[in-house]
């Protein structure tokens, strides 16, 4: 969707015609009339400057919401293009905002156009607007719209056939009852016709030994699977601590699963990340601008609460953009979902690591869950089931060197699964 | 007819009694109180609640109970908020650190998991006592030991430090002023920095002394050394060299100077044609002397004579004392052995007293031992203790001249003999200040007790010998609001400075090549050592008379230091005091050693209950004035004539939860700080004491379970006449087990196939292998109840066998009967020949235990091993009876919350629990357990492998046991590995199998003992 920015903004979002005059006049003020493409505008500022910037206050480099009221859009271009040869040129702006951030460069963007850098600071003013709408007394804010989502009752319309059926069989009935008069027979009332018709079928005793039957291997199958189910959690999702999204992160931003769970290539554990490790980007984010379907926030918003609690449990003081000194830390209580028990011994290194398996394998979309559940059933019969069917890469490893041609020979033309390397003993999860 | 038949139902029936009438009418003799039961009717009558009603109430919640307690709780998983760099959980990381606890050094790596130290592993990188001890794999149970002292204590409540520095501080100083002594009471202090600030706290207070009090007391040799050497320093062994040692009542495997040299011994006495000789003259059996080729035994108050003998048979300007005949012509012997091996031989003397280490030395030097097997150079700097010293301080303490007692880490009340007089004259003192890691005995008499951090939460730097100087670091944060003494010291001193600091400044001051951080890293730097002085000359002739003044007729008791808790510090350690004593077989106890013709003599003896728990009678030890009572004794083989031994360290009262009650308190009875005491009287006393001993057969009987042959039928015959392989008649001919088996085999080609060698000749004997199986595999402890019943859960155990007198040859010779050969071979030898076993799992690789299992619980893996599943196991116990070895272990109870093991097993509060191996399962109540070979440590490096994308490298990694066992006896590998050590070892014409016969064709498998007999 390109936007042509000329006084009137058109957002997806806001119709505020009171914003809109707000914001009229406020670029109306502004230095340049900037046309560019608020969404290129996007991209290119969550892939080169939000790491360092935010609009709406200052994190390492300044805020930039209002840096087309503050700066030239030349100045701004020849800036962002190359800081150190403006600096140089004795550019007095430049030489102040340098020594005013303690002399920390930016690095130079000389790859972007001129109509990228339009476009970063048409969404700087885009971006930067105030996304709750409150205009004087009677602010409107949008009413959730019904996003279709969900599909029609089916309780009402089940209770409605349900009426309806009753209702055919008292017609057919009635009917029934109806021609009985005309041959001259007695009518006989709906009750009675089904006591009839049940006692017929229980003197039936083909049908008793079959319902019997049925009845019976029905409930010792129940039986059985509820029995085998006792312990198992698959589906398990409880609520954690904070709301975080894998969806969000693995599968909208794409960071790598072993970014955060690091020590699943070392270590037995998959570690849940420390919140050190979160800092390493919640330095810079605070918030999600992410919305549902119906525009409200998704992920909290611009400052978001879930987020906030990492910088509670770390002592991060986000207005001053430091760590609190002294602060006590708070350990997050994640709640476990994926529970072995304690006889069972999993390595997720020799799974990740020297099996080359994917986390989804057994994590499921992990991608995209929004919150995280139990999607394997992780039952010893599960784990058995996958150490049959999985190939071992005994070419590509050298462990397996020596192994490999032996295991050849004794197993000509087959497939090298786990349980070929003694992957289905007892001792090799059991001690 | 046969229904008119009547049957009565007794006499009574017949005659037709009253009696039998009213039985016959009334079904029970009394009315039943069914009034009691129902109530009063109308009540009954009137209740809801019918039996049915009350069933299906019960059968509902019982079933609602039952749903409940599926549900599966829910699991909380806590991060680090920051996580340190160096931690990846589930990853262990080692540090190397050094301690020095109750007189043991050792230079160690820590294994800890997650910032917690769970096992102490030994650091092999390093030449002097670079190995571990059954005390230091078991030392790492007392950092959480729940009886420690956790705050500073005055008066016997509970304080804060600022207050107790500042009143300990001023009662020293009070002490001080007045003119009064003060006593610093301490272990042997190795710290340059410790010893640094006490001789600091000396410049400051003029009144102060310090006393070195370590349990056993090696001053008469300190004093010797300290005139002829001009240090009061031991000289080190070094047995590089080494053809032949000869010692007098010196146990150098096990409790000696402390220095280790279980592993060069070791690597000498390997097999072949320049094999160490060892010949040991001793009053009880050590394990040295179990291990020793020629052993014979020696009255502890004749050894300074025999050596002064000795000494003047090699030539020393001494006349030839008087010694009995036998002992003559055994030292006859053993000096002209001694002058072929002139320069490679070394004689040691134990004891504490100045003239046997002076003939020993004497003959060193005569024979130029010195500088070569004995170094005079790089001394051992492990002990300074000064008995008088001890004795003016203790005369000045009863003349009431003491002021202030400071008593570090030293339990003085419990540990320094009666006989001294110290304890007694306590009192005298103004204040009495303990340093101390528990509410020990001396703490109950202390107006300060201060608790000490253990050595994993220290820092320290230690100067061991001259050459080397080891660091300490913490490997984990203070558990409790303890310092340690060089903390103390430095508040007393009013230094306001960091421990690291003080520590790092130290060691600049030693002007050493490594850089701290490589020291630090390392655990162990080596130290230039200055050449050594001139030896002064030496009066021998003063040292001949007191060796001649110091031989007694009459009892001897010879104290000594148990393998398991050493000087007593361990008194607490429910891992050391459950592991069985590698002589005698006994755990949780000390007693009076007599030999059996002593037993009889005195009319005691042991006797087995049916249920094989050994009993025993008890004593009374008097000594001079002091009495010992009830004594337990234990009949064993092997003491001096008229001689008597009993351990010391034991009989505590305020060691804590495992160590109260444990034994009699030898200090009681100890003539000063002598090893031994003269002029013994013992009489039986009433009662039976129940012994934990867990070996009731102590001769092999005639079989081969222990292969044994001389060095010379080794060097000359073929292996096939000195290790017989049985073989069968069969429709082939003769074949062996292995040739003849019904089994399938296994396909052991493939991947890898994991086999241990267990050299028999290696084996001292010490228990290292058990305590590090316990630490590394969970083994809870059962204690002493559950030990008697033969209930140990020890995965791993040294059996140790005696020679017997009668033997299969001798029967034949001399025509005796099977019955009578059979219970004459029960019989140990007076002075037997002894062989140590350790004997684990065998992972058979034709398993009788897997066909018996009605569950497959146990099972045999492609690699060797008998894998063990305890979640598939019922606990039918049929492995257990048709294993041959008797190597699997039945949890009875659950020894992790079972009430009745809250006083043994640690791992019944979360301190205790800290411990725990997380990668090892603890096993519940109900199931099997055995030895696994550590296959968490197997499965460990074969994935580290296949992550590095290598094969498994020989020596990389190896069993618990194998690498606590200084003296390499346990060897571990994959025999599929044609490079491997364990390879090579199968192929041995030492190797066989135990019981091989029974054909189970097991992965464990031993190397003959040879022994180099003269």
């Amino acid at each position: 969707m390109r936007t042509r920015f000329r006084l009137t903004l058109k957002t997806r979002f806001y119709a505020n015609v009171a914003l809109v005059l707000f914001l009229f006049l406020s670029f109306f003020s502004a230095s340049a009339e900037i046309e560019g493409d608020v969404a290129n505008g996007k991209s290119l500022w969550n892939a080169n400057c939000a790491a360092c910037h935010k609009l709406d206050r200052k994190a390492v480099g300044p805020a930039l919401g209002d840096v087309t009221e503050r700066r030239t859009v030349e100045w701004l271009i020849k800036w962002i293009r190359n800081n150190q040869e403006l600096r140089e040129s004795g550019d007095r702006d430049a030489i102040a905002i340098w020594e005013e951030y303690n002399r920390s460069a930016m690095p130079n963007y000389p790859q972007f156009s001129d109509q990228d850098i339009l476009d970063i600071l048409a969404y700087t003013i885009d971006g930067g607007k105030p996304k709750e709408v409150v205009a004087g007394g009677d602010g409107v804010t949008l009413a959730p719209v019904d996003g279709g989502g969900s599909g029609p009752a089916k309780l009402p319309v089940l209770i409605g056939l349900g009426v309806f059926f009753v209702l055919l069989i008292m017609l057919l009935a009635k009917v029934k009852n109806t021609l009985r008069i005309v041959k001259g027979e007695d009518p006989e009332s709906v009750a009675s016709e089904l006591s009839g018709f049940s006692r017929g079928l229980a003197k039936n005793s083909a049908f008793v030994t079959l319902a019997t039957i049925i009845i019976g291997v029905l409930f010792l199958h129940q039986l059985y699977w509820t029995l085998m189910g006792v312990g198992m959690e698959q589906n398990y999702q409880p609520e954690q601590p904070i709301a975080f999204s894998h969806a969000l992160h693995a599968g909208e931003n794409g960071i790598d699963c072993n970014y955060c769970h690091s020590s699943a290539r070392h270590s037995k554990h998959s570690g849940i990340p420390s919140a050190n490790v979160c800092m390493n980007c919640h330095m810079y984010i605070d918030g999600s601008e992410i919305t549902d379907a119906s525009g409200n926030p998704k992920y909290g918003g611009e400052s978001s609460p879930e987020i906030a609690k990492i910088y509670a449990a770390i002592g991060w003081d986000p207005a001053e953009n430091a760590y609190i000194e002294g602060h006590e830390e708070m350990p997050i209580k994640w709640v476990r979902i994926h529970n072995l028990p304690d006889l069972a011994y999993f390595n997720h290194a020799q799974h990740v690591n020297a099996g080359g398996i994917e986390c989804q394998t057994c994590h499921g979309p992990i991608e995209e869950m929004e919150e995280v559940y139990q999607y394997s059933p992780l039952t010893m019969g599960w784990c058995i089931n996958c150490h049959r069917e999985t190939e071992v890469q005994v070419e590509t490893n050298g462990y397996y060197e020596d192994m490999h041609a032996k295991l050849a020979k004794k197993y000509p033309g087959e497939k090298i699964t786990v349980e070929k390397i003694g992957g289905l003993e007892c001792g090799k999860c059991h001690y | 007819m046969a229904n008119s038949k009547k049957y009565w139902k007794g006499f009574d029936d017949l005659i037709d009694s009253p009696i039998s009438k009213s039985l016959a009418e009334n079904e029970f003799a009394e009315p039943l109180p069914s009034t009691d039961f129902y109530g009063d009717e109308k009540k009954l009558e009137s209740s809801s609640t019918s039996r049915r009603d009350f069933l299906k109430f019960l059968g509902f919640s019982t079933a609602a109970a039952t749903l409940a307690a599926c549900e599966a709780p829910v699991v909380e998983s806590i991060p680090y908020v920051v996580k340190p760099e160096e931690i990846i959980p589930g990853v262990p990381n080692y540090y190397a650190t050094s301690i020095f606890q109750g007189g043991d050094f050792a230079s160690v790596l820590v294994k800890t998991r997650e910032g917690r130290p769970i096992k102490i592993e030994p650091n092999k990188d390093v030449a002097f006592n670079g190995g571990t001890s059954a005390r230091i794999q078991g030392s790492i149970l007392s950092l959480y030991d729940a009886n420690r002292l956790q705050e500073p204590m005055a008066g016997g409540d509970i304080s804060s430090w600022p207050e107790v520095i500042k009143a300990t501080k001023a009662a020293i100083e009070k002490a001080n002023n007045s003119g009064k002594q003060v006593l610093f009471v301490t272990q042997n202090i190795i710290s340059p920095l410790a010893n640094k600030l006490v001789g600091q706290m000396a410049m400051q207070y003029s009144n102060l002394h310090h006393i070195i009090f370590d349990g056993t007391s090696f001053s008469g040799k300190l004093d010797f050394y300290e005139k002829a050497i001009g240090k009061r320093a031991l000289p080190t062994m070094n047995l590089d060299n080494a053809s032949l040692i000869v010692s007098f009542n010196a146990d150098f495997l096990g409790e000696y100077t402390g220095q280790s040299v279980s592993s060069t011994y070791a690597a000498k006495r390997k097999p072949g044609k320049s094999m160490l000789r060892h010949v040991q003259f001793e009053s009880m059996l050590s394990i040295s002397g179990a291990a020793a080729d020629n052993r014979y035994k020696l009255r502890a108050s004749e050894q300074a004579v025999a050596l002064a003998y000795l000494y003047s048979k090699l030539g020393g300007a001494v006349s030839k004392p008087n010694v009995n005949e036998s002992t003559a012509s055994q030292l006859d012997a053993v000096a002209k052995e001694l002058k072929a091996a002139a320069g490679t031989s070394l004689v040691l003397a134990g004891g504490n007293d100045e003239a046997s280490e002076a003939f020993a030395f004497g003959i060193n030097q005569l024979l130029g031992n010195v500088g070569k097997t004995l170094d005079v150079a790089n001394l051992l700097l492990l002990h300074a203790e000064n008995d008088a010293k001890l004795s003016n301080a203790t005369k000045s303490l009863a003349s009431g001249k003491v002021g202030a007692v400071v008593f570090v880490d030293v339990n003085a009340v419990h540990a320094l003999p009666k006989s001294l007089g110290f304890t007694a004259n306590l009192d005298k003192a103004d204040a009495v200040i303990t340093l101390t890691d528990r509410l020990d005995e001396t703490a109950a008499v202390a107006n300060y007790a201060l608790p000490l951090t253990h050595f994993l939460e220290s820092w320290n730097i230690l100067h061991p010998t001259s050459n080397t100087v080891g660091l300490s670091q913490p490997t984990i944060g203070k558990l409790f609001n303890t310092m340690q003494f060089e903390e103390v010291l430095l508040a007393w001193l009013g230094e306001d400075k960091k421990l690291y600091d003080a520590v790092k400044e130290t060691y600049s001051e030693l002007n050493l090549d490594a850089p701290f951080n490589t020291a630090l890293h390392d655990g162990v730097v080596s130290k230039e050592v200055a050449a050594a002085a001139a030896l002064a000359d030496v009066d021998y002739s003063g040292y001949a008379k007191a060796a001649s003044a110091a031989v007694s007729s009459g009892t001897e008791i010879v104290f000594y230091r148990s393998t398991a808790l050493g000087n007593g510090t361990y008194a607490n350690n429910p891992w050391l005091l459950e592991m069985p004593d590698p002589i005698s077989r006994v755990s949780w106890d000390n007693y009076l050693m007599v030999s059996p013709s002593k037993a009889e003599e005195l009319g005691v003896r042991n006797y087995t209950e049916s249920n094989g728990a050994v009993n025993g009678d008890y004593v009374t030890v008097t000594v001079g004035e002091n009495q010992l009572e009830n004594v337990p004794v234990f009949v064993q083989p092997g003491l001096a004539p008229d001689t008597v031994a009993l351990a010391i360290g034991y009989g505590r009262t305020a060691a804590g939860k495992a160590g109260n009650e444990v034994g009699v308190n030898a200090a009681t009875i100890m003539n000063g700080l002598q090893h031994w005491a003269t002029g013994v009287s013992i009489a039986k006393a009433s009662g039976k004491h129940e012994f934990a001993c867990i070996q009731l057969a102590h001769t092999m009987m005639g079989r081969k379970i222990v292969n044994e042959t001389t060095l010379e039928a080794f060097l000359n015959d073929s292996h096939e006449s000195w290790n017989v392989k049985t073989k069968f008649e069969t429709h082939k001919g003769q074949l062996t087990a292995s040739e003849t088996t019904l089994w399938q085999a296994h396909d052991h080609q493939t991947g890898h196939m994991w086999n241990m060698s267990i050299d028999l000749n290696s084996c001292i004997g010490c228990g290292a292998c058990v305590i590090a199986c316990n630490a590394e595999n969970n083994v809870p402890v059962v204690g002493k109840d559950e030990m008697r019943r033969h209930r140990d859960m020890h995965w791993l155990r040294i059996d140790r066998y005696y020679s017997s007198d009668m033997t299969e040859e001798v029967a034949e010779e001399e025509g005796i009967r099977a019955t009578t050969k059979f219970l004459k071979m029960e019989i140990a030898s007076d002075n037997p020949e002894v062989v140590f076993q350790p004997v684990m799992c065998q992972h058979c690789n034709n398993a009788p235990c897997e066909t018996v299992c009605p569950v497959a619980a146990t099972v045999h893996s492609a690699e060797g091993l008998n894998h063990m599943a305890y979640n598939r196991c019922i606990g039918t116990r049929y492995c257990a009876n048709n294993c041959p070895y008797k190597v699997r272990r039945f949890n009875w109870f659950s020894y992790e919350n079972n009430s009745d093991f809250t006083a043994v097993n640690p791992a019944q509060d979360d301190l205790g629990r800290m411990v725990l191996n997380p990668d090892v399962t603890v096993r519940a109540r109900g199931v099997m357990e055995k030895c696994s070979l550590c296959i968490q440590r197997i499965q460990y490096a074969k994935l580290e492998a296949k992550k590095d994308g290598r094969k498994v490298r020989d020596g990389e990694f190896t069993t618990a046991c194998a690498q606590a066992c200084d003296s390499g006896a346990l060897v571990f590998g994959d025999i599929n590995d044609s490079a491997s050590r364990v390879a090579e070892l199968k192929k041995d014409t030492r190797m066989y199998h135990l019981l091989e016969d029974v054909g189970t064709e097991p992965s464990i498998f031993y190397q003959t003992k040879v022994r180099n007999k003269a």
